[in-house]
């Protein structure tokens, strides 16, 4: 009895851990072989090209000065839209954390806001905007909501008890806004924020599909539709998911140091959908 | 400081009725009585944050209060001198907030675990911490609500040796809110000993013994004790026994 335990247990320690790495790569290999799959299925480069095609074009245009030119365009336009929604949903959210008022009064538009399509806003803008600055308008109105909203829940998730504390000590608002509130709120406002992020990317290249600004990675990707360029539009896609990744990676990072840095015990936050 | 016929009724729930006893200043008052009698709601209306519906009090005006709670209620992203600061951040004088901070630090034992952030510090020490930050925000009167409970009996001696030894370097007029016959017998010049909701006062006993001398499983500490079982209503375990002869 006691050898077999011993093997037991021999055999479940000699067993592959599998990391969190491998199940991702493990995934991406699997969509990669789908995606292949289907394309040899189709069998239409212009309908569907598969992954090896879609890589080379991505590594033809990589190589062209208009790659880099949409590249820096669009990720100037995302870190401004970023930027002004960052600010405004924090203005916003903790003005309507602290006061019930302002909560009752910002919330019409609020969820006016988000219940609002994007394809719509970003129509709209293009009657009031430059064709630069399209893209941006509708990212603020889509992802300051989302910071908003992080802000506030942030905000009043303050716990009750060192609230009551500091006011029985009669600790100054102001003092209690940076030392309380806002440590209290930075894992809801990080949250929020790198929502907001993703959400950026995703409506910035949005707008410039409509908008056609120049230096944009969706004038680009919308040049290449009307070329009938396939593997193009799938290769500025894949710019544009590896971006979106790649700055939500590092925003991610950033804001582990942030936790690390100002908060020793970080407060569970439940994420919320970035839509 | 005279409290006389305190009244307070949550809607239905009356809490307490007609609560009335004296504290002298510079004294340790225990307000003893089962969990849910309504201790609380007495320490709340004691420092104004709850108004009672009849009754008086006099001598409490004007009168800063400074507070310790069950849980030590510290800021877990602030070093435990911070914390200090934090609640003392309504004062003007820089200098008198961190002379008051080193010397309620090193009186609490806390001196080198100043730049420590609570959750580097054990139960017992979070808990010498909040009472240091009591003791350290300059008051008249200090409110302790529980403020020895949910912690082992080493613990709990060790924090009632840190409170005597802070109290006696001020000596503040100090209310302690317990449902322990330990924590009043300690460390109370006077006992009020409370009874079930709604609240009143059942009787109240003076321990003249000074502390030094409350020396543990004494005779005279044991009769003390016993004056204060019988005023809460228990004489031994047999419920029978318990109960008033009808």
């Amino acid at each position: 009895m006691e050898n077999c335990l011993i093997v037991l247990s021999m055999q479940s320690s000699a067993r592959p851990s599998w990391t969190p790495l491998a199940w991702r790569l493990l995934g991406i290999a699997c969509f990669l072989v789908a995606w292949q799959a289907a394309s040899s299925i189709v069998k239409s480069e212009l309908i569907l090209p598969g992954p090896p095609i879609v890589l080379k074009a991505l590594a033809n245009l990589s190589t062209t000065a208009k790659f880099w030119s949409a590249v820096s365009g669009s990720l100037a336009r995302v870190l401004e839209s970023f930027i002004i929604s960052i600010a405004i949903g924090l203005l916003s959210g903790f003005i309507s954390g602290i006061s019930q008022p302002a909560k009752a009064f910002l919330s019409p538009f609020i969820t006016g806001v988000r219940a609002t399509p994007v394809l719509a806003l970003i129509l709209l803008a293009m009657f009031w905007f430059p064709s630069s600055q399209v893209p941006v308008f509708s990212a603020v109105l889509m992802a300051f909501p989302v910071m908003h909203t992080s802000a506030e829940a942030g905000i009043r998730s303050v716990d009750q008890n060192l609230l009551q504390m500091s006011r029985l000590f009669h600790v100054p608002k102001r003092v209690m806004l940076w030392r309380l509130r806002v440590p209290s709120a930075l894992p809801y406002i990080l949250s929020g924020a790198k929502n907001a992020l993703g959400l950026c990317w995703k409506v910035v290249v949005a707008g410039e599909v409509l908008s056609q600004p120049r230096m944009a990675l969706g004038s680009a990707m919308q040049e290449s539709r009307l070329m009938l360029e396939t593997a193009d539009v799938f290769a500025w896609a894949l710019v544009t998911i590896l971006l979106c990744g790649l700055s939500e990676y590092l925003f991610g990072l950033l804001s582990a140091r942030a936790n690390l840095v100002y908060l020793s015990v970080a407060p569970q936050v439940s994420r919320q959908s970035s839509i | 400081m005279a409290i006389q016929n305190l009244r307070k009724r949550f809607g239905d729930l009356l809490v307490l009725d007609s609560v009335s006893f004296e504290m002298q200043a510079s004294s340790i008052t225990a307000i003893l009585g089962p969990s849910g009698c309504g201790k609380t709601t007495l320490l709340n209306i004691l420092s104004g944050i709850l108004a009672a519906d009849a009754g008086a009090m006099a001598g409490l005006e004007d009168k800063r209060f400074s507070y310790c709670f069950q849980e030590p209620r510290l800021l877990a992203w602030l070093s435990a001198e911070d914390n200090m600061r934090y609640a003392m951040a309504s004062l003007q004088d820089t200098n008198t907030i961190e002379q008051r901070i080193s010397r309620f630090l090193e009186e609490a034992g806390l001196t080198e675990f100043r730049h420590f952030r609570p959750h580097q510090l054990s139960g017992g020490m979070q808990k010498r911490l909040s009472l240091a930050r009591a003791f350290a925000f300059p008051s008249d009167i200090l409110l302790l609500d529980e403020a020895f409970s949910a912690v082992d009996l080493k613990q709990k001696i060790e924090l009632m040796q840190a409170f005597l030894k802070l109290w006696k370097d001020e000596r503040p007029t100090a209310v302690i809110v317990t449902h322990d016959i330990h924590d009043a017998l300690f460390l109370a010049d006077q006992v009020v000993v409370l009874s079930q909701r709604p609240a009143r006062v059942r009787g109240i006993l003076q321990i003249n013994t000074p502390h030094e001398a409350r020396l543990f499983g004494s005779n005279e500490l044991a009769a003390y004790e016993q004056q204060l079982y019988s005023l809460l209503g228990f004489s031994t375990l047999d419920q029978d026994a318990n109960m008033p002869a009808n």
